[in-house]
C-alpha cells in the first residue's frame, strides 16, 4: 500500500510538474483601486540586471516606487529573440504585457496586430510634456507607417573606430582624416614596429567579428572601407526604396576590403572571429585599430588594456572624410503586446516612469542604491569614494570590477533628469568622450521594413550575399564572378522582388 | 478451446498483469504522457506546412505553395545535398575508425593501461562543440601560433606568410570537419563495440588457435563476424539521426564555406533568424518534414537491406 501511495504522489508531481508554467494569472487583468495594474508581466533581455546581478533587488525597489507587482522573464541574453518568436507562437495566453524588442522585429510584430499602437499614449504623455526628452526625433524615427508601436528610451549607439595611441606615436602618425591616411596609417601598423618590440611586421593593423555584421547596420565594424555602401535594404531621399548590395558603390566597398586584406592589413582570421576574439588580439597586441562600441566600452577595453599590462591610450576617431558619419544602430524598444488588458497604465506606469526624471529613472539607469551604486564613504575596487560622492558598486557576478549601468545608459538616454543626473560624474573620461564623438559623427542606420517578399527571400539572399563578399575578399573570386553569380543564384531576382514589395508598402502607406 | 475463447483468456490474463504490476504502470504514466505531449501531439504541426503562418495571426492555407518553393530553391537542394553527404560520411568514418579502434583497445592486454586509454579517448565527447571549435580554431589558426601552420612552416611544407585558413577554405573546411568528428566522437562510440567484444566466448579463440589461425584470421573469422550484428545495428540506429546534423556544422561554419557547409537545419535556422522579418514557420516546418521523411526512408532502406544480406533487420 505504502509503494504504491509513493508510486502515486510521485507520478503525481512528475505529470504536475510537467505543465507548471501553463495558464495566465488574473491579476495581470486587474486594476487596484488607484487605476493601476495589479501586476505586470515583462520580458526583457541582459540589458536589465540579470539574477545574479540583484534583480530581486531591482524587482523590489520598482515595486516600491509603483505599487505595483513585477514579474520579469529573462531568457538567456544570446537567445533571447529565439525564446521571444517562441513565446509569440506558443499563444496569446503565454505573451507578456510589455517587452524589449529588437528594431529588426518591430515592423514585423506591427503588421502582425501583436503589438499595441501607443501614438495616443505618447503623444498626450506627462513625458512628452515634461520638456525633458532631448531626442523627441529619435521616436518619431521608430514609426511604422506613422504609428508608435516602440518606444526607445535610449539612443542605439554605434562603433567608433579606436586607434591605439601609442602606436600612433611609434610610427611617428597622427590620427588619418582620409582613406588615404587610413590607409597609409594600416600599412605601417602592418609592416613597421607599432607595437615596438624591434621586430618588424609581427602585428596587423585591423580585426573585426566577420567581414560583414549579422544584424543592422551591417557594415559596422569595417566602416572605414565600407563608406557609403549599404549591403540590404534602404529608402533613398525620394523615398524609393533599393539595395544596396546591387549598387556600384557595395562592389567599391568589397574591393576596397580585398586589397586590404591581401596585403595583410586585416586579420587573416577575420571571416571566423568572434567580438570576443577580436577584444582578446587587440588587448594581446596583435593589432591596433579597432571599430568596437562607443561610450562604455572605451574604458572597458582600456582597463582589458592595462590588466593585459599594455598601453592603454585610445583614440576614438572622427569618421574619415570618404566615410562622413558613423552608422548608429536603431535602438531596442520597449512595446506593448495586444494581449496586454490595460496597455494606457502599462505604458504610464512601466514605459513612461523609466525616464521620469528620478528616483525611477535612477533605478533603471544605475540600478538599486547599496546594491548596485552608493554614496557611503568607502573604497570599491581600489577606488576610493569619500562620503556624498556617487560611485557604482563592486559587481555580484564578476568581483573586481564595477557596474556601469542598468538598462539604460545614462549617456544615451533620450530624457534628462530633473535636476542633476546622479551618476554624472562618476562616468569615466574616456567613455564620455568616445560618445560624445560617435554621438556628433553619426545617422542613424537605414530602418527595417518586413513584408512577405522578404519573409520568404532574404534568408536565402542574405546568405548569398555573405557568401560573395566572402568569396571575393578571401577566395580570390573576381568581382564581376561574384555578381555573375549572385544572378545565376536568383539573387538579383530575389532583391528585385523584395524590393517592389517595399515600394508597394511605401505607396500603400502613402495613399 | 476456440479462437475466441482463446483472446479471451489472453485478454483476461493480460488484464491480470497489469493489474498485478500496477505500480509500475502508475509510474510509467508520466512518460507516456510527457512522449504524448511532447512527441506525439506537435505532430499536429505538420499543418503548419500547408499554410503560411508568422506565428502570430491565424495560419493562412496555401496548399503545396510551401514544397513547390522548397524544391525551386537552390539553397534547400544544397543543404539537402550538404546534409546527406556530411552525415553519411561522418557515419561512416566515425562507425569505421570506432570498430579500428575498438579491434585495438581489445588487443591491449594491460588492463590499467587499456583503462586509462579507454578514458582519455572518451572524455572529447564531453566536451560542448563551441570549446571543441575553439580548440580547433586555435590549433588550425592560420598564423605561426597556430600549431599545424607553425609545424608546416617548420618542416618547410610551407612558406611563412602562406598559412592555411583550414577553416576559411573551401578545399579544407570539409576534411577539417570529418577530423574533428572522428577526435570527438570515436572515444564514444567504441563504447558499445567493445562491450560486444567482450561478450565472444574466448572459446572460440582457442579454438581457433588450436586450429592454427593467427591473429589476423581470428580477427576476421572470429572477431569481426561477432561484431557485425553491432555494426549494422549502430548504422541503422545512428542513420536515423543523419538528417539532424546541427550544432557541429553550425559552429565551425561561415560565410566563405557556406556552399559546403550549409545543412537542413543550418538552412531552417538562417530562414527563421537571418530573413530580416518574421519568418514563416509554415515554409520552415515543410523543411522539417521532408527532412524527417528522408530521414525515416534511410532507416527503412538500411533495415530492408540488412534484412537482404543477412535474414534479419533490427526494426
Amino acid at each position: 500500500m505504502k509503494k504504491r501511495l509513493i508510486a502515486a504522489a510521485v507520478s503525481t508531481t512528475m505529470v504536475a510538474t510537467l505543465f507548471t508554467g501553463c495558464g495566465e494569472d488574473p491579476a495581470r487583468a486587474e486594476l487596484d483601486s488607484e487605476g493601476k495594474p495589479k501586476k505586470i508581466l515583462a520580458m526583457v533581455d541582459g540589458t536589465v540586471f540579470t539574477k545574479e546581478n540583484g534583480q530581486e533587488e531591482f524587482i523590489q525597489r520598482w515595486e516600491e516606487l509603483t505599487g505595483i507587482e513585477l514579474e520579469i522573464l529573462q531568457p538567456d541574453h544570446d537567445a533571447y529573440y529565439d525564446v521571444m518568436g517562441q513565446t509569440f507562437a506558443s499563444g496569446v495566453e503565454n505573451w507578456p504585457d510589455v517587452m524589449i524588442l529588437s528594431p529588426d522585429y518591430l515592423a514585423g510584430y506591427a503588421q502582425e496586430g501583436a503589438l499595441w499602437d501607443m501614438t495616443e499614449a505618447w503623444e498626450n504623455s506627462d513625458l512628452k510634456k515634461s520638456g525633458r526628452v532631448t531626442n523627441e526625433e529619435l521616436v518619431d524615427n521608430m514609426r511604422i507607417n506613422g504609428r508608435v508601436y516602440g518606444f526607445p528610451t535610449q539612443r542605439g549607439n554605434g562603433c567608433i573606430t579606436y586607434v591605439k595611441q601609442k602606436w600612433l606615436d611609434n610610427c611617428g602618425l597622427d590620427v588619418p582624416t582620409t582613406y588615404e591616411e587610413y590607409m597609409n596609417m594600416l600599412d605601417v601598423f602592418t609592416n613597421g614596429d607599432p607595437d615596438g618590440n624591434g621586430i618588424d611586421g609581427d602585428t596587423y593593423a585591423v580585426s573585426a567579428a566577420g567581414l560583414i555584421g549579422t544584424e543592422v547596420p551591417y557594415v559596422n565594424y569595417l566602416p572605414e572601407f565600407y563608406q557609403d555602401a549599404y549591403p540590404s535594404f534602404y529608402q533613398k531621399e525620394d523615398g524609393t526604396w533599393v539595395d544596396g548590395f546591387t549598387e556600384d558603390s557595395m562592389k567599391e566597398a568589397i574591393e576596397r576590403i580585398r586589397d586590404a586584406y591581401q596585403k595583410g592589413y586585416i586579420d587573416k582570421e577575420t571571416l571566423t572571429n568572434g567580438t570576443n576574439d577580436c577584444r582578446t588580439k587587440f588587448y594581446e597586441d596583435k593589432f591596433g585599430v579597432f571599430t568596437y562600441w562607443a561610450g562604455t566600452w572605451a574604458t572597458n577595453l582600456k582597463t582589458n588594456l592595462e590588466t593585459n599590462g599594455r598601453d592603454s591610450e585610445l583614440v576614438a576617431i572622427p569618421p574619415i572624410e570618404e566615410l562622413g558619419q558613423y552608422l548608429e544602430r536603431r535602438p531596442p524598444i520597449f512595446a506593448i503586446t495586444t494581449a496586454c488588458k490595460h496597455p494606457e497604465e502599462v505604458f504610464k506606469y512601466f514605459i513612461e516612469s523609466m525616464l521620469d526624471g528620478g528616483d525611477m529613472q535612477t533605478l533603471w539607469t544605475y540600478g538599486v542604491e547599496n546594491v548596485h551604486w552608493s554614496t557611503k564613504a568607502e573604497t570599491v575596487c581600489g577606488n576610493e569614494y569619500a562620503e556624498g560622492e556617487f560611485h557604482m558598486l563592486e559587481s555580484l557576478e564578476k568581483p573586481g570590477t564595477q557596474y556601469t549601468k542598468n538598462n539604460i545608459d545614462p549617456m544615451l538616454s533620450i530624457a534628462q533628469f530633473e535636476g542633476e543626473d546622479p551618476g554624472q560624474e562618476q562616468i569615466a573620461e574616456e567613455a564620455r568622450s568616445s560618445q560624445q564623438t560617435f554621438n556628433d559623427n553619426s545617422k542613424l542606420a537605414p530602418r527595417v521594413v518586413s513584408s512577405d517578399a522578404m519573409s520568404q527571400y532574404n534568408g536565402d539572399l542574405t546568405t548569398l550575399k555573405n557568401s560573395i563578399i566572402a568569396d571575393v575578399i578571401t577566395q580570390g573570386v573576381s568581382i564581376e564572378e561574384a555578381y555573375a553569380r549572385f544572378e545565376e543564384e536568383g539573387g538579383a531576382e530575389w532583391s528585385q522582388l523584395i524590393v517592389d514589395s517595399l515600394n508597394e508598402l511605401e505607396n500603400e502607406a502613402e495613399e | 478451446m476456440s479462437k475466441k475463447v482463446a483472446k479471451a483468456v489472453d485478454k483476461r490474463k493480460l488484464m491480470s498483469q497489469i493489474y498485478r504490476y500496477r505500480g509500475f504502470y502508475l509510474l510509467f504514466v508520466p512518460v507516456l504522457i510527457f512522449t504524448v505531449v511532447f512527441h506525439y501531439l506537435p505532430m499536429f504541426g505538420i499543418s503548419y506546412a500547408f499554410t503560411e503562418y508568422r506565428g502570430i495571426s491565424a495560419p493562412k492555407f496555401v496548399g503545396l505553395e510551401n514544397f513547390q518553393r522548397m524544391f525551386s530553391s537552390p539553397g534547400f537542394m544544397r543543404a539537402f545535398f550538404n546534409t546527406l553527404k556530411l552525415s553519411i560520411l561522418k557515419l561512416v568514418l566515425n562507425t569505421g575508425m570506432a570498430v579500428i579502434i575498438s579491434l585495438l583497445l581489445n588487443e591491449i592486454k594491460n588492463m590499467k593501461f587499456k583503462k586509462t586509454t579507454q578514458t582519455i579517448i572518451y572524455l572529447p565527447h564531453f566536451m560542448s562543440w563551441v570549446v571543441t571549435v575553439s580548440v580547433f580554431s586555435l590549433i588550425l589558426s592560420p598564423s605561426q601560433e597556430g600549431l599545424i601552420n607553425s609545424l608546416l612552416v617548420n618542416f618547410g611544407v610551407l612558406d611563412k606568410g602562406e598559412e592555411i585558413y583550414f577553416l576559411g577554405s573551401k578545399v579544407w573546411w570539409t576534411p577539417v570537419y570529418y577530423i574533428v568528428n572522428i577526435w570527438k566522437d570515436t572515444g564514444w562510440g567504441t563504447i558499445i563495440f567493445l562491450a560486444t567484444l567482450s561478450g565472444i566466448s574466448p572459446e572460440l579463440y582457442e579454438a581457433g588457435t588450436m586450429d592454427g589461425a593467427g591473429r589476423w584470421d581470428k580477427m576476421r573469422y572470429i572477431t569481426l563476424p561477432a561484431l557485425a550484428n553491432t555494426i549494422i545495428t549502430v548504422l541503422i540506429l545512428n542513420l536515423a539521426k543523419v538528417m539532424n546534423l546541427f550544432e557541429s556544422v553550425f559552429v565551425m561554419q561561415n560565410d566563405a564555406v557556406i556552399q559546403q557547409a550549409d545543412v537542413l537545419q543550418t538552412y531552417i535556422y538562417t530562414q527563421t533568424f537571418n530573413s530580416g522579418a518574421l519568418p514563416n514557420y509554415g515554409y520552415t516546418t515543410a523543411v522539417g518534414i521532408v527532412k524527417s521523411l528522408v530521414g525515416c526512408a534511410l532507416v527503412l532502406s538500411c533495415n530492408y537491406f540488412s534484412k537482404k544480406i543477412r535474414g534479419r533487420g533490427i526494426i
